[in-house]
């Protein structure tokens, strides 16, 4: 699958350069700041008053949250990222 | 570099070779297992490997009980590996606060303060808390004179109320590195604030605190009175040893490089430039300081005019009015522009010969607490004596005129910055002074201190008494202390 092979490599190379932490970094930096994590918290926490603390498993928590958390991401963040990573890949075209 | 390649080839699924998908380490062998692929569960049921971790956020899952368990002792080790990889770490988040990096130790990851078992324990068996309300006297605590230790007691007070030394104290931030922590001043210093924090209105006799000057001082030692400046200086300098763990000055300390609490809050750069009289070539130093001594009106050295061509221009809104001397006008001199005269002739790097210079001093980097040193005590060769001629000084002051970038663009024929100008980098407020009554043979130190924001107190030795800001305004002044208004981000 050629697709998922680009995806390893462009992968491995922002380990490698260490642009892959550097981008989570700003990621959780900028989520902080528009207050989405503030959001998906109270979310969880009103997920576990639901289903009870004693019943509710991580994954139980998982499966809630994260088609929420995609779709909360702002759009001025995802095109941030999205342009340090065209910036990256520029740079290192030999890919 | 090679770290990091190897974890961009072998952090992978084995099963299907993606990194995304919650990748999970299995805790019995080396496999790794997307989580979302249930890959790891597979490898779980079959080799009955029952513990795995993930990697991204180091949860220890217990397939078992199929949900992620919470273990003290894992809890304590994923703490301290965390906190080690933090240190490693190329990367440095940028928005980390000046004021964080002094407390935490720079560098560190700021975690949120979680109670020990014994701190808990501590907690509840002392049940009362101190509330700070405008009008408490928390923090002021009168010194008993051990004889003739007036000099040593202001400079205490004076430290103990400057606020990020108190800050970094209160807060147990010292670690001690000497050989034998019952000889480290730092110390002594902490426990000098729980005295004064301690809420106990009787003095405190500093016994200890003089025995451990009198060591690692010995031109302080002795029963005659000292000088509160050479004190101060010398107490800093034993401080910023000991932080160290240094105990006789032996190893080689470059203070450019010192880290701790003391650089942190007193070093300052100040920067000599010589300028060739002949080529107009300048060349520059940079040296760190503690203290800037000003030379005072009535001592040998003359003090007017201040420099060449100066103008009477309005410094820190106050006008030059004939006859009182300020603080701007001793620091203005101190930045004047000194010809250096035909006996004293530099080697100009550019002319290749000894040439006339003038020399002129600037500050490079403002340090957080500015001590001036108002030089009133005279040991010429001819004569001993003390200057009192009064010198008025603001409760707050703008350096930006002293500046060497002020200098730089002032000589670029840029505009002269107003006063109140957007800079708040250097702007001070008066905090402390120490002043000295009497003669030079028989003297006494007293020390006015600010509490709050406009609450002032005279400490005389054991007595605390009530200071209005017109009393501190109008003492003669011979040191004063000044904190910076702002703490930027670095």
């Amino acid at each position: 699958n050629k697709d998922a092979q680009m995806r390893a490599t462009i992968n491995q190379k922002l380990i490698e350069t260490g642009e892959r932490e550097r981008l989570k970094e700003l990621l959780r930096a900028k989520l902080i700041e528009c207050g989405w994590k503030d959001q998906l918290k109270a979310h969880c926490k009103d997920v576990i008053k639901e289903k009870g603390l004693e019943h509710v498993t991580v994954d139980d928590l998982v499966a809630e949250i994260t088609p929420k958390g995609r779709a909360l991401v702002p759009d001025s963040v995802k095109k941030e990222l999205l342009q340090r990573i065209r910036t990256f890949l520029a740079q290192h075209a030999s890919l | 570099a090679s770290v990091l390649l190897f974890q961009a080839k072998s952090c992978i699924c084995h099963m299907c070779g993606a990194h995304l998908n919650r990748l999970h380490s299995c805790l019995y062998c080396v496999f790794f297992g997307c989580f979302t692929k249930k890959h790891i569960h597979e490898h779980a049921k079959t080799k009955r490997h029952n513990l795995a971790i993930d990697l991204l956020y180091g949860g220890i899952y217990c397939f078992m009980c199929q949900d992620y368990i919470y273990d003290k002792d894992m809890e304590q080790i994923a703490k301290e590996e965390q906190r080690k990889a933090w240190k490693l770490q190329a990367f440095t988040p940028t928005m980390v606060s000046h004021y964080q990096c002094t407390m935490t130790g720079i560098g560190e990851k700021y975690s949120t303060w979680e109670p020990t078992k014994r701190e808990l324990e501590l907690l509840r068996h002392n049940p009362k808390r101190r509330k700070i309300t405008t009008n408490c006297t928390i923090g002021l605590r009168g010194l008993i004179n051990l004889g003739n230790t007036c000099f040593m007691n202001c400079i205490v007070q004076a430290l103990t109320h400057t606020p990020l030394l108190r800050d970094f104290f209160l807060s147990d931030r010292h670690k001690c590195e000497m050989q034998s922590p019952s000889s480290c001043l730092v110390c002594e210093m902490s426990t000098l604030f729980q005295e004064f924090y301690s809420g106990h209105r009787s003095p405190h006799i500093p016994y200890r605190l003089l025995h451990l000057v009198w060591t690692h001082a010995r031109h302080l030692a002795g029963y005659e009175q000292q000088d509160a400046h050479e004190f101060l200086i010398a107490a800093l300098d034993v401080l910023h040893r000991h932080c160290k763990g240094d105990d006789n000055g032996k190893k080689a300390n470059n203070p450019n490089h010192c880290n701790c609490i003391i650089d942190q809050i007193f070093t300052g750069g100040l920067q000599s430039d010589v300028t060739c009289q002949v080529c107009h070539g300048v060349s520059t130093t940079i040296d760190p300081f503690w203290d800037i001594s000003l030379d005072l009106p009535g001592s040998s050295t003359p003090f007017w005019p201040l420099s060449p061509g100066s103008d009477g221009s309005v410094v820190n809104g106050e006008s030059h009015v004939s006859g009182t001397t300020t603080l701007t006008d001793c620091l203005r001199r101190f930045t004047r522009p000194e010809h250096l005269g035909s006996s004293a002739k530099i080697k100009c790097s550019g002319c290749h010969s000894y040439q006339e210079s003038t020399k002129q001093l600037t500050m490079k980097k403002l340090p957080i607490v500015a001590c001036f040193h108002l030089k009133r005590f005279e040991h010429s060769a001819k004569l001993r004596r003390k200057i009192t001629t009064y010198v008025s000084f603001p409760l707050e002051l703008d350096m930006t005129p002293f500046m060497a970038s002020s200098k730089e663009s002032r000589m670029n024929g840029q505009y002269q910055q107003p006063t109140d100008s957007l800079n708040n980098d250097n702007k001070y407020s008066l905090f402390a002074v120490v002043n000295h009554q009497g003669t030079l043979e028989s003297g006494h130190y007293t020390s006015f201190i600010r509490q709050h924001k406009d609450q002032w107190f005279k400490c005389d030795d054991a007595i605390i008494t009530k200071a209005s800001i017109k009393d501190v305004l109008d003492s003669e002044g011979y040191l004063l202390f000044y904190h910076k208004q702002f703490l930027e981000y670095e």
